[in-house]
């Protein structure tokens, strides 16, 4: 099913749609990095302006379901409680590498491990995805080397047009809400087929060595100053640390609160060990950690490449290191020491 | 050649008293440091149909165009009348139509760092805040220097001011969004005043160590910090050069808005129409303030305003410097200065 | 939903202080943690690590903690009657069938003889397997010595090495690396044999090399990873060397896969 909703009926929509929550990317004005800046994050839609489509978002929707700070468990002496659960449905706007990111996501916290993460799952099962159409890719993107351009993955797509949005239904719940609303109408979605930045991949299946240890490493060991904004900017990056907090005494019984907080393979002290081993101390083993993971070592355990070519992380270093240039180098150095492709 | 100048008259136009008795130099006023690359065009023109050829560019970031001769200052006036509109447009009609040039010299051209549109340090337009600042105290002829700097790295001086103008950014802080990498922390215990530390993973700011710089968000990886998007300015006064008692200015007020900092420059200008000495060729502020006390000072730069509430004036000053004139006899020379020379 | 996160406070039955900085604490507990298999120990308001078993019987379990974190300090402090929290066992453990019809020579670097504790004792409660059974310790120095009465013991009924870095006036027995001593452990069916080494990287490395040299292939060594864990889920990423977790796919690894677990 297929509509042209106008502004006022999109709005119509969100404010009828009780016990749901639309979330998407949105303007804070004057809260970007630098002065008389704008800060784009995901947050609460409330109308059809607040919807941002001419900016990536700086953190991704990562943050809705994986909160930065979450609380994992509250103690009262041994008497152990954990949050209350939630039930609204989560209605989020984003866009093809940004679903694909959750997907990545999923692979870790509802598939790998023992069991589903529950705090995931919770937040998980409750949201309905709306594609934002990219009818061009911004500067940065590299979806297309990612395969992640196109995406099926949706319960509705939107597509921008002045007055409103045009949208494609594809699953019951959408067509349920939105039954009654709008005018039928036919478009086609569009998918970007090229990027700006040209992106190779390369397709192995066991990194040779020599590459773990080989010198374009000692590069990002200079350049890279572990600030972290790569691993935070990332929809896929899913590290965590996890945090106690002690509020003291309540009647004899310790009141406490454990929390998970993002943690990232580039920040200092994300190897360190009780009694003071710690793993990849320079930055460019980091890099070259980091790259692995998000190219080659997450596709062997998963199927897929982690990265998803959303360009995040070359917009936010403050250093100017593009990881898609270094996804490049890698490629030429795979291709160097290789006569024939084994994959 | 019979050149009967007014002296007076000629300085508070803009021209200099030069070296050689038949040249001058005509000062350019640039406020906020920034024009418009096809101004250049004029400066141009002026050095090489009027002058010796040459630019200088002042501390003030202004133009200072040398070797003109006296006899050449109205046709020059008249030719640089669409540039004082362009740059003071805020000057009356009556100013502008009469084509003779700058109404006023002595209220120095508002220098200003490049600001935030292009500094990622900036907390501000300093550009657009000069201008405003022009509008509220030119063509005032009263010898004042004022510059406007964007953060405390104060790059344009601003301590060496009578007025300088120092933009803060008031972070502001989401908890949950922090990771608490430290970043933020360090930074500030390293570049700034240590007004950050961490209690239980989390940051916390000492408001009075805070000095507004902003770093805090310009560091953090999940923009835990942001700027309240509300603009805030320290002033620093009274610093000078000068042959008596060169010294750095000090703090008057922090955590102020435009509005407020435009009604203190504003308040200025009366305040030394009361208190200068007249029998001076021209005194500076500072040593009016000397003379009247920091509290008659205050006093009528607060007058009439009302201030915001994150504001803070000081309520004494104890500025810094040091007087000329102290004794070198005792001083080490040639001699004096072990192993050397 | 269960809550793998959820731990189970466990009171504390007796602590037996094993060296200056090593304590081993029992815990009522009604797991049955498999050997060399971890779980999360936590004090509330502290925080939670990564501790390997290293004692198992009919209700209890034993910890042994080194105090030389946040963490394993308060423990430390911990007395009898106090609970700890624990959730777990996480990872693979030793599989100690497929040793069961071969030599198992175990060699450990100080506390690192904790996660391989239980495995030495179930094969040492087997009169048949502790016939096949060889025992390599390596301490810094006299005072490191963990377990050291139970290490007597074991000495009566197996060939066991034990050394220290250097040599001090308290001690006279064997000195030097353990990589040294490798030589003596008598191995009689090279091909029927497995070597469970576990410690220090640079020590599993070094030591695994000196079996090599006997004639030890990579498929008859074992050896067990620690990492900073933050969930023992899979989910927090810290323990992930290349695409496996420590604390799902390990943290026993079979060397020829270890080799290839480049941090």
């Amino acid at each position: 099913m297929k509509k042209l909703l106008q502004k006022d009926e999109f709005d119509a929509l969100l404010s009828t749609s009780s016990g749901v929550q639309f979330l998407g990317p949105v303007r804070l004005k004057g809260r970007g990095r630098f002065s008389d800046t704008d800060l784009i994050k995901y947050g609460q839609i409330k109308s059809f302006t607040d919807i941002v489509w001419d900016s990536k978002t700086y953190l991704s929707a990562k943050e809705l379901i994986l909160p930065i700070t979450e609380t994992l468990l509250d103690f009262t002496g041994t008497t152990v409680v954990q949050p209350p659960v939630e039930d609204a449905i989560l209605v989020l706007f984003l866009r093809a590498c940004d679903i694909h990111a959750i997907e990545r996501l999923d692979a870790i916290f509802l598939n790998n491990g023992p069991s589903p993460d529950p705090y995931y799952k919770q937040k998980r099962d409750r949201f309905k995805l709306v594609l934002m159409e990219c009818a061009v890719p911004f500067d940065s993107c590299f979806c297309v080397a990612m395969g992640t351009n196109t995406v099926s993955n949706f319960g509705a797509a939107v597509r921008c047009i002045e007055d409103g949005i045009l949208i494609d239904i594809r699953d019951e719940w959408f067509t349920s809400q939105i039954a009654g609303s709008g005018t039928d109408t036919e478009f086609e979605l569009q998918f970007p087929q090229q990027n700006g930045a040209d992106v190779h991949v390369p397709h192995i299946k066991e990194m040779q060595e020599q590459l773990f240890t080989h010198e374009m490493w000692d590069e990002y060991s200079k350049r890279c100053i572990a600030c972290g904004r790569c691993n935070t900017s990332c929809p896929t990056c899913s590290c965590f640390s996890v945090h106690d907090i002690s509020y003291g005494h309540d009647s004899n019984s310790k009141i406490a609160r454990r929390q998970r907080v993002w943690d990232g393979c580039h920040l200092d002290g994300f190897t360190d060990m009780a009694g003071g081993a710690a793993f990849r101390i320079e930055c460019g083993s980091r890099m070259r950690f980091k790259t692995f993971h998000k190219i080659y070592d997450y596709r062997k355990r998963y199927g897929v490449n982690m990265c998803v070519g959303c360009g995040r992380c070359d917009d936010v270093c403050p250093e100017y290191i593009s990881f898609a240039n270094c996804i490049n180098k890698v490629n030429d150095l795979v291709n160097e020491s290789r006569s024939t492709p084994d994959e | 050649m019979i050149r009967d100048i007014n002296r007076k008259k000629t300085v508070k136009n803009a021209w200099r008293i030069t070296k050689n008795r038949a040249l001058t130099c005509l000062r350019i006023r640039v406020p906020g440091g920034h024009l418009e690359a096809r101004h250049l065009e004029l400066m141009k023109k002026v050095a090489e149909i009027y002058g010796n050829g040459t630019v200088h560019l002042t501390t003030r970031q202004g133009f200072e165009i040398p070797g003109i001769p006296f006899e050449k200052m109205a046709e020059i006036n008249n030719l640089i009348t669409d540039y004082i509109a362009f740059t003071g447009q805020h000057l009356s009609t009556e100013v502008i139509s009469s084509r003779e040039g700058y109404p006023a010299a002595g209220t120095r051209n508002i220098s200003a760092c490049i600001g935030n549109r292009v500094c990622p340090f900036a907390n501000f337009d300093t550009t657009k805040m000069a201008l405003e600042i022009e509008k509220t105290v030119y063509p005032n002829d009263f010898h004042v220097k004022i510059a406007v700097t964007g953060c405390p790295n104060d790059c344009i001086k601003a301590h060496m001011q009578d007025i300088g103008v120092i933009g803060q950014a008031l972070p502001e802080y989401e908890t949950q969004s922090c990771i608490g990498c430290e970043a933020c922390v360090k930074n500030c215990r390293k570049k700034v005043t240590g007004a950050l530390s961490m209690v239980d993973f989390k940051v916390e700011r000492d408001p009075r160590r805070c000095i507004g710089c902003g770093e805090c968000v310009l560091v953090c990886p999940t923009q835990a910090w942001t700027r309240n998007p509300q603009k805030f300015f320290r002033l620093v006064v009274m610093g000078r050069t000068g042959k008596k008692n060169p010294r750095l200015a000090a703090p008057f007020a922090e955590w102020v808005t435009a509005k407020v900092v435009l009604g203190i420059m504003e308040n200025l200008y009366p305040y030394i129409q009361q208190y200068i000495d007249k029998s001076l060729v021209k005194e500076h502020v500072g040593y009016i303030v000397d003379r009247t006390g920091y509290q008659v000072f205050r006093d009528w730069l607060l007058r009439g305003i009302t201030l915001n509430p994150e504001a803070r004036i000081a309520p004494t000053m104890q500025w810094s410097g040091y007087m000329y004139g102290y004794d070198t006899d005792a001083w080490d020379t040639k001699s004096t200065i072990p192993g050397s020379l | 939903m269960n809550n793998a996160w959820v731990p189970v406070a466990n009171r504390i039955t007796d602590i037996i202080k094993e060296t200056d900085v090593e304590y081993t604490f029992t815990l009522e507990s009604s797991i049955r943690p498999d050997h060399g298999q971890f779980v999360e120990v936590s004090i509330p308001g502290i925080g939670e690590a990564p501790i390997s078993v290293s004692g198992t019987g009919d209700g209890w379990i034993q910890l042994t903690i080194r105090a030389v974190g946040h963490l394993t300090c308060a423990i430390s402090t911990c007395k009898v009657g106090e609970q700890l929290f624990i959730r777990g066992p996480y990872g693979v453990a030793f599989p100690s069938a497929l040793y069961e019809n071969a030599t198992l020579v175990v060699a450990a670097g100080g506390c690192a003889v904790a996660p391989v504790r239980t495995l030495i004792r179930s094969r040492l409660a087997d009169k048949k397997l502790a016939a096949n059974t060889r025992l390599l310790f390596g301490f810094k120095n006299p005072e490191s010595v963990l377990y050291k009465d139970e290490i007597d013991e074991w000495s009566k009924l197996v060939q066991t090495i034990v050394t220290i870095d250097k040599e001090a006036c308290s001690w006279n027995g064997r000195t030097g690396l353990i990589t040294s001593h490798v030589a003596d452990v008598d191995i009689p069916d090279l091909s029927q044999t497995h070597v469970v080494i576990v410690g220090p990287p640079v020590m599993m490395k070094y030591t695994s090399a000196q079996f090599f040299s006997r004639g030890i292939k990579q498929e008859q060594i074992w050896l067990s990873f620690e990492r900073r864990m933050a969930c023992g889920l899979g989910k927090c990423g810290h323990c992930k060397i290349d695409n496996s977790y420590v604390c799902v796919d390990g943290p026993v690894f079979r060397y020829d896969k270890a080799l290839h677990l480049i941090d």
